[in-house]
């Protein structure tokens, strides 16, 4: 049973020593050093989470995945655990730079790719108003908006989608102002008993103004005005004000 | 048959002279000489006793034609740093019971996406479906309120969620599962009799993570806007419970 079985242990040695080169050559997982004193291990990832493990210095850890403010990593000896983004910053790669990754805080509110938010409280024309957005940013000053509303009133429901471009007064500030400007469309549905009106979608252009104010982490409050003109299919056009006020977040 | 093999043996030596390995062989090594010449750091010697042979037209040549820089043959290894996995999205779905105001309570189902901000905030949307029953009065009068496409109750909502009670569940000695205790508070549309209208929902719910890309949810939420259906103005509460499965991706 012995001699039958060396030929397929001879080919499973081979074959490891063959794979491991390659194994070592493309990591799947980011590998970091420890710089710091130690590097502490948590059971979850949350700062209520006890710690269970300490890594030393210069040992190295595998980076796994990242969930929000926690990084979850494993240890040369496969012990796995979470690390907060903090702690993170007390280790470098292998070639001895620092570890950098998007922080999340007051500095990336100042110059961020990305930003979503909810406005739960608006006013569309009268109408309760609640909306979405979402932004990428050319420059700091400046980004490109895209926003989805839904107006329910007691005269007429409808949504509104509307694309503009955002200018951000000092962006580095922790209260910002901005104005924008841009157009979108209005999909109305009257709300009336005796004679029904077909349902309308018209174009419409807006300006606005607004400001943003820095919470913590990446989270940060807005508030607008948009005022929209409506190009109806009547003889005059319509004004709208809107007012929204919500909370957004970065990326 | 001598003869024979002399053909042969001079026909090989005529074929083989134009092979570069036995130039030399046959009073090819000038070019070799060159080679080293024009080499940077090359033979001085090499290449003085070159030009010498060649004369003074040689001379010229290598005035003319600047000494050849050797182009390292180094492939740089490409370094390629591992992406980290973010598992910030979380996307399912949930099945329950629905309490319609009036319309009594029904199994509802529906889809919930979050966004996880930090370790204590969220972003979520869900939307949902249920089907009304009969009132009381349509069940003692026979008389129908609402036809039967106007008692499917459809909403959706966009909330904000905050994680109050992280903790862990200790299965035995050796597992523990991360968990937590949620709140969340939004706004949203609920249609309903015809109607759509403008709704405030909020809730609380207690998760499991048995793994850390999966999650199980059971959530206690109410759904309130102001309803005419039954012909009074009033505030109605629709009280739903669910549970429901959700991957982070």
């Amino acid at each position: 049973m012995s001699l039958r079985s060396s030929p397929a242990r001879l080919c499973l040695c081979v074959l490891l020593i063959l794979a491991a080169p390659l194994a070592q050559a493309a990591r799947e997982y980011l590998q970091v050093f420890v710089t710091a004193p130690y590097l502490e291990l948590h059971t979850g990832p949350g700062r209520g989470y006890p710690v269970f493990y300490v890594v030393e210095r210069e040992a190295s850890v595998d980076v796994i995945k990242r969930y929000t403010d926690w990084f979850k990593v494993r240890t040369e000896r496969g012990v796995e655990g979470w690390v907060s983004q903090k702690d993170m910053l007390g280790t470098a790669l292998a070639d001895g730079t620092p570890f950098h990754f998007n922080f999340g805080d007051r500095a990336g509110f100042s110059a961020h790719r990305f930003e979503v938010g909810i406005f739960p409280y608006g006013d569309y024309g009268g109408a309760s108003a609640f909306s979405a957005y979402g932004a990428v940013a050319l420059v700091p000053n400046l980004q490109l908006e895209v926003s989805v509303a839904e107006f329910l009133g007691t005269v007429a429901n409808g949504t509104t989608a509307d694309i503009g471009l955002t200018h951000i007064f000092l962006p580095e500030r922790r209260f910002s102002p901005f104005v924008m400007i841009g157009t979108g469309i209005v999909y109305t549905q009257p709300k009336v008993t005796l004679v029904q009106p077909s349902d309308t979608t018209d174009q419409s252009a807006f300006v606005g103004a607004g400001f943003r104010f820095y919470l913590t982490r990446r989270l940060f409050l807005r508030g607008e005005y948009k005022n929209h003109m409506v190009f109806t299919k009547r003889n005059e056009n319509e004004q709208v004000d809107e007012w929204k006020f919500g909370i957004a977040f970065f990326l | 048959m001598e003869i024979r093999y002399c053909v042969l043996l001079v026909a090989a030596a005529a074929s083989l002279g134009g092979c570069a390995s036995l130039r030399h062989l046959f009073g090819g090594g000038a070019p070799q000489a060159q080679e080293q010449a024009n080499a940077p750091g090359g033979s001085g010697a090499a290449a003085s006793s070159s030009s010498q042979s060649s004369g003074g037209a040689s001379q010229g040549s290598d005035a003319d034609n600047p000494p050849r820089v050797i182009q390292p043959e180094v492939e740089r290894r490409q370094v390629t740093v591992p992406k980290i996995r973010s598992q910030d999205i979380e996307v399912g779905g949930y099945f329950g019971t629905l309490n319609i105001e009036d319309f009594g309570a029904h199994p509802v189902y529906g889809v919930q996406a979050a966004y996880h901000v930090s370790e204590d905030f969220f972003f979520q949307a869900e939307a949902g479906r249920s089907k009304g029953g009969l009132t009381s009065f349509e069940v003692l009068s026979n008389i129908q309120l609402l036809t039967d496409s106007e008692r499917w109750f459809k909403y959706y909502d966009l909330s904000v969620g905050y994680n109050l009670l992280p903790g862990e569940v200790f299965l035995g000695r050796n597992y523990a599962l991360i968990s937590s205790f949620y709140v969340l508070a939004g706004v949203g549309a609920s249609q309903f009799g015809g109607d759509q209208k403008f709704t405030v929902n909020f809730g609380a719910g207690y998760k499991i993570l048995p793994a850390d890309w999966i999650a199980l949810h059971v959530a206690v939420e109410d759904r309130v806007y102001n309803s005419d259906v039954i012909g009074v103005d009033k505030l109605a509460s629709n009280l739903e419970a669910h549970i429901g499965l959700t991957f982070f991706f």
